[in-house]
């Protein structure tokens, strides 16, 4: 790979930790500002907080769909190839079966989609609990199989970066947090920690200098990530282009993800197993 | 790579599992031309994918955390009476509480208990585990003698062992359709007549432990009507109600009344005989008579109906509700097919740009998309409905398999010499270790998706976890033995 020159030996640890550790602190302050203000970490789609998705195929403005849906609760109209995707607040039982008929009316083929605030309130907290465990389970695996408490941590740290930095990532990007998106941010959990868990092994399991072990590792490592990159990738362009909203969601989720995991693992994680080899660890 | 070599790489054990698996993969998923003349399989497609409505529906009743110093039995009695519906003692896990099957809130049920000398210590809408399982077994009853062909049920239990939700999932119907044949869910009732107009309750659908076709009784008769059978507790409850209110006694003026939604549907006295040997003893066989003729053979097809599905022992509201048409189903499905063929190349452009030897490059692309096809064959064999959100599972195993086949490349080619066997096996082992604390992060991180009864979230869940298995225990260790032949040369 001579494309990214990755010159590891030039910085100290502190220099490799610094800018992932502005960019979590950052993360966690935006974070805890969205947590005051909506009280989810991340912005909660109609999955988690009730109300009505449609996705339409027309080539109308926005300003006509908006017209025509003038009587309804429309919050939201977004592009999609082709088509629409319109978001709708909660609405009692009479206003929701007008709306079905009117859309039925004029777009047969629409995809209508509503979620009951009730159920929406119930799948949150099951949501907010899949993440911690799953995050508690993997950071278990992580210490059973090290079990070397600096190396551990560096991963498991690595890994909630990744997270909360693509947590923030899609509060800004506008990306809600659907029961696709959780499943993409919990597909992160797992896949983020595999190019750690090589890096940690190429490090302390194996003969030579610290530096070549690392352009080693970061060798094989960058090559792991791109190839999930390239899939998701694929993912996101095939459907954009076939507008189908909750794939686009959750490629655009592991892209983001994938590109912090870089970042994560070849900084922050490098950085804190560097000081730990270098202050006479893993030997 | 001569025969013999070819020889020697197909009868190692690895290499021929994978082989076998792709096989039997491929007569699973079986790809054939069907009349129509279109490719078919036999991959099962979820509402995403293809048209389809679901339903998602909400328990009317609730599960209440109780204690009282009155006897547990008299105070459920007692409550059921002035609560006017079922009260259940919710067994085994927590014997503390109640299920009350009709909707009341907190502060409604708080004044009644106190009155009855007993105390709430938790309140949560929904009903008991057991109770949803029946609602489940009910509801795919109904739909499956309605003819629907695919059809879901799912209840979504919480972590307290109390469902407050129950999905439905019907492919091929639309969303109206849908809400036909389960929103409008019947409550079945058996009350018997006490004085005048009163009536008193009996037993609810659920204890109505199995129902016969329409028949005529006696044989050869016009006399149709439909036989059902009681459960145990049934049958006492039947018994002890007859004989309390009188209908033993005087059948005449005291009709057992079947109830839909609170809508009478059969009356009816007990048969002198029966009235006699209820007096003596509980019955479980009973025989609901509708009449002569036409009339009573079209009162007994519809009774029967009503005592087989009918039945729910809570009521439900629409909690949410979605469908897809047919020509979106149809896109997605173009887009789920189009998106896996790119990925799959893109991945292959990335790793022909790492090593430039399609010695190596195609076993990987190749193991890669082997891996897809044990797992579609796994998907069809087990019957799993594939939606959207598989559909990305599965584009996620292929870029994080091809990781693992990198691991294992980069491991053996270390120094970018070819390893003597002893070597080979010492790096092979290694990264294995490394592939397995990954697919074990990959398992743990999906696990809670999996237990969990996050909606539509939890077979993709399972299909990741099995993607992950497959990779681990079939396609790495084969992949490891086919890269040493080739590097071997």
């Amino acid at each position: 790979m001579g494309l990214i020159n990755y010159n590891i030996e030039k910085y100290s640890p502190k220099q490799l930790v610094i800018i992932p550790l502005a960019i979590l602190a950052v993360s966690l302050i935006l974070l805890t500002i969205n947590i005051a203000t909506t009280g989810m970490p991340v912005t909660p789609g109609i999955d988690f907080s009730g109300g009505t998705a449609v996705t339409i195929i027309t080539t109308e403005t926005r300003e006509q769909i908006t017209l025509y849906f003038a009587d309804y609760p429309l919050s939201e109209v977004s592009d999609m190839n082709n088509g629409k995707f319109l978001k709708f607040g909660l609405m009692d039982d009479a206003k929701y079966k007008s709306l079905t008929s009117v859309i039925n009316q004029k777009y047969p083929d629409a995809r209508i989609d509503q979620i009951g605030e009730t159920f929406g309130k119930t799948l949150q907290s099951q949501a907010v609990l899949a993440l911690i465990f799953s995050f508690i389970g993997m950071s278990i695996v992580i210490f059973l199989s090290f079990r070397t408490f600096v190396p551990a941590v560096a991963v498991v740290l690595s890994a909630f970066a990744d997270m909360v930095m693509t947590a923030a990532t899609m509060n800004i990007v506008g990306i809600p947090l659907s029961l696709g998106t959780l499943a993409a941010l919990l597909m992160l959990i797992g896949y983020s920690v595999d190019s750690d868990i090589l890096l940690t092994n190429r490090v302390l399991k194996r003969q030579g200098k610290l530096n070549e072990k690392l352009t080693g590792a970061f060798n094989t490592g960058i090559i792991m990530t791109s190839t999930t990159l390239a899939a998701a990738a694929a993912l996101l362009f095939v459907a954009w282009f076939g507008a189908v909203q909750i794939l686009i969601e959750i490629s655009a989720v592991l892209l983001i993800g994938l590109l912090f995991d870089v970042m994560n693992t070849w900084l922050t994680n490098v950085g804190i197993l560097k000081w730990y080899v270098l202050k006479g660890g893993g030997k | 790579m001569n025969s013999k070599e070819l020889k020697v790489l197909f009868t190692d054990w690895r290499v021929a599992t994978l082989l076998i698996l792709i096989v039997i993969s491929v007569i699973a998923i079986f790809p054939h031309i069907d009349q129509q003349g279109h490719l078919a399989t036999n991959l099962q497609y979820g509402l995403d994918l293809q048209q389809g409505s679901w339903l998602q529906l909400e328990f009317r009743a609730e599960v209440v955390g109780f204690t009282t110093d009155q006897p547990v039995e008299a105070f459920v009695t007692n409550l059921s009476k002035k609560l006017d519906t079922e009260v259940i003692v919710v067994e085994s896990t927590n014997p503390n509480h109640l299920e009350i099957r009709k909707y009341f809130s907190q502060a409604d049920l708080e004044p009644i208990f106190t009155s009855e000398q007993g105390k709430i210590t938790s309140y949560q809408q929904g009903v008991s585990k057991s109770t949803a399982d029946l609602v489940k077994r009910i509801l795919e009853t109904k739909i499956n003698t309605l003819g629907t062909k695919d059809a879901k049920v799912n209840t979504l239990t919480g972590l307290n062992n109390v469902a407050r939700f129950i999905r439905v999932e019907l492919a091929g119907v639309d969303m109206n359709q849908a809400q036909e044949i389960v929103g409008k869910q019947g409550k079945f009732e058996i009350r018997v007549q006490t004085t005048g107009n009163q009536t008193e309750h009996v037993l609810s659908g659920d204890t109505i432990t199995s129902v016969q076709t329409p028949s005529q009784s006696p044989p050869g008769s016009d006399k149709w009507g439909v036989g059902f059978t009681l459960s145990e507790s049934g049958a006492a409850a039947f018994r002890a109600a007859a004989i309390k209110y009188g209908a033993t006694t005087d059948p005449a003026n005291h009709n057992l009344i079947m109830l839909l939604d609170n809508k009478s549907v059969y009356s009816a006295p007990l048969s002198d005989d029966l009235a006699g040997k209820l007096q003596s003893d509980t019955i479980r066989q009973l025989f609901a008579s509708t009449g002569t003729g036409k009339y009573g053979t079209q009162q007994a097809t519809n009774l029967e109906i009503h005592l087989r599905a009918g039945a729910l022992p809570v009521d439900i509201t629409i909690a949410g509700s979605g469908g897809v048409t047919a020509p979106l189903g149809e896109r997605y499905k173009m887009t789920a097919l189009l998106a896996g063929i790119f990925a799959l190349l893109m991945v292959g452009l990335v790793i022909y740009y790492r090593y430039r030897e399609p010695v190596i490059v195609l076993p990987m692309v190749m193991i890669n998309a082997s891996e897809i096809i044990i797992l579609l064959g796994f998907i069809s064999l087990i019957r799993f409905q594939m939606d959207l959100p598989t559909i990305a599972g599965l584009i996620a195993v292929l870029g994080t398999g091809i990781d693992q086949l990198v691991i294992i490349t980069d491991e053996i080619l270390h120094e970018g010499k070819v390893p003597s066997p002893n070597l080979y096996l010492k790096r092979l082992s290694r990264a294995l270790g490394i592939i397995v604390v990954a697919a074990a992060t990959v398992v743990i991180a999906m696990a809670p998706l999996a237990l969990m009864d996050l909606s539509t979230l939890k077979g993709f869940a399972i299909i990741t976890i099995l993607g992950v298995l497959v990779g681990v225990l079939v396609t790495r260790p084969a992949y490891g033995k086919i890269i040493m032949q080739i590097l071997s040369k």
